[in-house]
């Protein structure tokens, strides 16, 4: 568990943050300019005028009406930056032991397989494209046995297919490493995928903490972020199942279908917001492969269009669709609904 | 020519001195100029400034004041039983100070040019502040330092104005190759004069030119180049 109460002034408003996390995978959401970066700079202690506390796991690193104000470099926090800020004159090798000061080999195996970047280890950071250089630099975190990783949007200014392959890493990370991490994004469906517990920030407050699901639907309700990317991200396994070039997925209890990539074990596949289909009753006949019943959780206006969030077979769903079509099937909260989703809708992400 | 050959050892030694002392003070100044933003930077960075700018006797003279045995300086040094002035420590001094902006100055552009949060990456990395410095700080501004070095170093070889004041211009003892040439037009010894003036420009030809080669070399090898 991290406790983090700390005051920050920042140029035109005061960072306030008071929160108990107890997720493995914290999400700090908000729009851009509300604080989030400027909170990991302060937990990493990388931030003069810092005030308050930050304890981790019974570890104080911050408390500053006891004079306690650990240094970073005894803070065991690996900080991923937005654009991954690898040392120029190092080798990517070089880069990810940097920390590794008496580390073991393993550590280092570890990093650099999980994140497959043994074919770059010789290499020039200058001569990276952007996924490469974001995935050397959370190497370069892992490799330094953090107790909490800082992850500013890692996957910001990647571009989608690159976003994918990372994504499949972060969960590895999360569930094999078992590194507790605080994840910056504007992506919904990242956020949905990869975290457990979320803090919405807006102008340096906390508006909105708890589980990532109840964050983001209260975070929509009170105007969202405009920056925001909306998808739906599902990570499962690939079952052996497979017929005219269509493959069973499980995630959780519902299994869908997805476009056969040839393989089975894990799989991440992303669908657009505008490629699910809503209907109000029980689909008799219909061509999509995927015809999950629901219930609408909440609905907003976005843009122009309605954003419906619905529960289906155990996932969370956010559907887009015109408000007059959302009128006409009376979405609101509460409502039964049936989606589907044709099987070429899921774009693989790994 | 073996007094040639005793004129150049001699200035390749005060020379040298000078940037030895001036490259670690130097780089220190530079760093506190890049990163300080507190009251009093303006200040420090005028008065840094100031022999590029004052005519070199007059600081000479200065020096002189402080060296001389009743000077501030001067008393520390007879206390110790050092003799500095009118010996080729005295022109290593000249030298170093005159040269000290022209090594603050590209070391802390190249300090000022290195992304400040690459260091702090290193610090949460494990690094203490010194640690980081020696490991990132120091080798981002490697051009700036390297330019700092040889402008320093050139600076030395070419000392004239302060070296005469404190060490003055004795054959064998404190007459560099600046002070030589001078000397030898003094006397009418105009050929001997331009063959140390030949020596002077083959020295810092080959000072620029290494530095250049150097600087190519790195860059490549940053750019991921063989």
């Amino acid at each position: 568990m991290i406790t983090i109460d700390v005051r920050l002034p920042l140029e035109h408003f005061d960072l306030a943050v008071a929160a108990e996390l107890r997720g493995r995978a914290v999400g700090l959401l908000g729009p851009s300019g509300s604080g989030k970066t400027s909170l990991l700079e302060a937990i990493a202690g990388l931030r003069r005028g810092v005030t308050g506390r930050i304890v981790r796991e019974g570890e104080v690193l911050l408390d500053s009406a006891k004079g306690v104000r650990l240094p970073p470099e005894r803070r065991r926090v690996g900080y991923v930056p937005q654009e991954s800020l690898l040392f120029p004159h190092l080798s990517v090798e070089e880069n990810v032991r940097y920390a590794m000061r008496g580390g073991s080999e393993e550590v280092f195996r570890d990093a650099v397989e999980i994140l497959e970047i043994v074919p770059l280890l010789p290499r020039a950071p200058a001569t990276l494209s952007g996924g490469e250089r974001q995935r050397v630099a959370l190497a370069r975190a892992i490799a330094s046995r953090p107790r909490l990783l800082l992850l500013d949007e890692p996957l910001a200014g990647v571009d989608v297919a690159l976003r994918g392959r990372i994504v499949p890493y972060l969960l590895r990370i999360r569930d094999e490493l078992a590194i507790p991490f605080l994840y910056v994004t504007h992506n919904t469906g990242e956020a949905a995928l990869l975290l457990e517990e979320g803090l919405w920030l807006e102008r340096g407050r906390l508006r909105a903490t708890g589980p990532i699901g109840r964050v983001l639907e209260e975070s929509a309700r009170v105007g969202g972020d405009s920056g925001a990317v909306i998808e739906n991200l599902f990570a499962g396994t690939l079952e052996e199942l497979a017929r005219d070039g269509v493959r069973g997925f499980r995630v959780g209890d519902a299994r869908l279908f997805v476009p056969d990539p040839g393989h089975t074990g894990r799989g991440v596949y992303a669908v657009a917001p505008s490629d699910v289909l809503l209907a109000a009753a029980a689909l008799p006949a219909v061509s999509a492969r995927n015809v999950l019943e629901g219930m609408v959780s909440s609905a907003r206006d976005a843009g122009g269009l309605r954003l419906v969030s619905v529960e289906a077979s155990g996932l969370a769903w956010t559907v887009s669709l015109t408000a007059a079509a959302a009128a006409e099937l009376g979405l609101e909260p509460g409502r039964r609904v049936w989606l589907a989703v044709k099987a070429a809708a899921f774009r693989p992400l790994s | 020519m073996s007094a040639d050959l005793s004129i150049v050892l001699l200035t390749l030694r005060v020379a040298l001195a000078a940037t030895l002392v001036v490259l670690p003070v130097g780089v220190l100044a530079a760093w506190w100029l890049a990163r300080w933003r507190g009251p009093g930077r303006s200040l420090v960075e005028t008065m840094l400034a100031l022999p590029l700018v004052l005519p070199p006797t007059a600081v000479g003279l200065l020096l002189l004041e402080l060296l001389r045995p009743a000077g501030a300086i001067g008393r520390l040094l007879s206390g110790l039983n050092l003799e500095v002035l009118f010996t080729w420590k005295a022109a290593a001094i000249a030298s170093a100070v005159m040269a000290f902006p022209l090594m603050v100055r590209p070391v802390r552009t190249a300090f000022e040019e290195a992304d400040p949060r690459l260091t702090s990456l290193a610090r949460s990395l494990g690094d203490g502040p010194i640690r980081a410095f020696r490991r990132i700080a120091l080798p981002l501004a490697w051009r700036g330092i390297l330019a700092g070095t040889v402008l320093a170093f050139a600076r030395a070889v070419g000392e004239f104005g302060a070296t005469i004041l404190i060490a003055g211009s004795i054959p064998g003892r404190t007459q560099t190759l600046a002070l030589a040439i001078f000397h030898r037009t003094q006397i009418g010894q105009d050929a001997e004069a331009l063959r140390l003036v030949a020596i002077t420009v083959a020295i810092a030809f080959v000072a620029l030119w290494s530095t250049e080669l150097l600087r190519t070399r790195r860059s490549r090898r940053l750019r991921g180049e063989p």
